[in-house]
């Protein structure tokens, strides 16, 4: 028998048989001569001769075929294993956390993980707080200054009223306000004035889909300046949900609003997307996020209540 | 450096939570400034036996409020009886503390079993976590350097093959 014989290129085993595939010019080999010193010259007509090698060949899939499989929702965490705190238990390591900070500079805030497909409509809208976080909003509004729109929303509290002006300040880059309004007449005017590209990534380019364009301007002047807006990113849902000196049944209140507020938000949309509410997490401007388990105190505080939870 | 102010900060950092934790009724209040040779002190308000007490505190009798600044500033809680002040400069965390808590006659939280379970099993947790990284980062390495010497050698029979 002769020695086994190896392909120099692709290492596989070249059998005796096989070198009968090829044409004729090649000379037979019998099991009792040695190969010729020529057929190990020709590596590439070796390549593909074994059968065994070709039953047991890798497919190689081409590059475009390969690939993972997407999730198509948000992954969520299993809360069996989770830790959960009631609501003064939580407020106690926050406040803890946030100690010496100057009071108004601190904000709790409310992370609502929500159960969600990636593609779907995403929760978005305006809520009063029963106890307003933020009470000084500055407010731009676009219409004529001299007009009765004007007028009334200067009367209403907003900051900045006109046209032309508020253009020219924003292109220099002058942006004073924390929320612009439109009114209808003076849309055409705003388009016109290609201001999407610098109020745009701020959110503050007027609407018609976030209600910021608006026929009567003073009310809307009035509702936007006590209430704060918040919006579905990524599947979670975050807004500032009180100040750092509220006591716990203020902040229970205002809890509660805001979570029926995205419940009823969620109804809304579930005939298109079906979104549900997984997980409440706490957090405040220098805390860690602790996950709420919905009771308001537990008994095994120490005695610690509510009350004790308020004092900065 | 910092002019002694690097224990008053620590301190505010990592002790006053905790202790801000375990006594969530006491008001405790910081103030900074940015001029670096001012002084570090902080005051410690008493109030009468009679002042509500705050179950579960760690803190004895008299029901203490807290401020550490460089000017004192007035609780608006009960009444303050009288005054402790503690001078914070050039001194660690730990030294601050144990000033602390000879002024205020507090009482340290002890751990319960529970919390000492939770403890160790964390602290084990750390150890066999270090010895894994130590080994996988071993691991790894080896397989960058296996890596890096097949890209070399494809390198090269490019190169050869031109």
């Amino acid at each position: 028998m002769a020695a086994p014989r190896y392909c120099p290129s692709c290492l596989s085993l070249a059998s005796q048989t096989t070198t009968t595939l090829f044409r004729a010019s090649t000379p037979r080999i019998s099991p009792f001569t040695p190969p010729p010193q020529s057929l190990l010259q020709q590596p590439n007509q070796l390549r593909a001769a074994s059968q065994n090698a070709l039953k047991y060949r890798r497919k190689d899939v081409p590059a475009s075929q390969k690939r993972k499989k997407a999730r198509s929702t948000f992954l969520v965490p299993d809360l069996r294993n989770a830790i959960q705190f009631s609501l003064v238990e939580a407020m106690r390591y926050l406040r803890a956390s946030e100690v010496g900070r100057p009071p108004t500079s601190s904000k709790y805030e409310l992370h609502l993980r929500l159960r969600t497909p990636k593609n779907g409509a995403v929760v978005r809208n305006r809520l009063r707080l029963p106890h307003p976080v933020k009470t000084d909003l500055r407010i731009c509004v676009i219409a004529p200054s001299d007009s009765p729109q004007g007028l009334a929303a200067k009367a209403a509290g907003a900051v900045i009223v006109g046209e032309e002006e508020i253009f020219l300040a924003i292109k220099e880059g002058r942006v004073e306000f924390d929320r612009c309004l439109c009114h209808t007449d003076s849309l055409a005017l705003l388009q016109k004035a290609n201001l999407g590209r610098i109020l745009g990534p701020k959110g503050l380019m007027p609407s018609v889909k976030t209600n910021t364009v608006v026929k009567d301007v003073g009310a809307s002047v009035r509702e936007m300046a006590g209430a704060s807006e918040y919006r579905e990113r990524f599947g979670v849902v975050r807004m500032a949900i009180g100040q750092l000196g509220f006591s716990a049944e203020e902040m229970q209140r205002n809890i509660r609003a805001f979570v029926e507020s995205v419940k009823r938000d969620m109804q809304g949309i579930s005939d298109q997307t079906a979104k549900d509410l997984h997980e409440v997490v706490l957090s405040s401007t220098n805390g860690p996020g602790l996950s709420l388990n919905g009771s308001f105190s537990s008994g095994e505080d120490g005695g610690v209540g509510a009350r004790d939870v308020s004092t900065l | 450096m910092n002019d002694g102010h690097m224990g008053p900060r620590k301190f505010w950092r990592q002790e006053l939570v905790r202790l801000k934790y375990h006594n969530p009724a006491v008001s405790m209040t910081v103030e900074r400034s940015t001029v670096q040779h001012d002084s570090a002190t902080m005051s410690i308000h008493f109030t009468s036996e009679n002042a509500p007490q705050t179950s579960g505190s760690a803190t004895s009798a008299p029901n203490a409020t807290s401020s550490t600044s460089t000017d004192k500033a007035p609780s608006n809680a009960a009444p303050t009886e009288r005054v402790e002040t503690i001078d914070m400069k050039f001194k660690s965390s730990n030294e601050i503390l144990k000033e602390f808590m000879q002024v205020t006659r507090a009482m340290p939280v002890e751990a319960t079993a529970e919390e000492r379970e939770v403890m160790r099993s964390l602290e084990e947790q750390r150890i066999r976590g270090e010895r894994d990284s130590k080994l996988s980062l071993e691991v790894r390495q080896k397989k960058k350097r296996e890596e890096a010497i097949l890209a070399q050698a494809k390198g090269e029979v490019a190169v050869a093959a031109q």
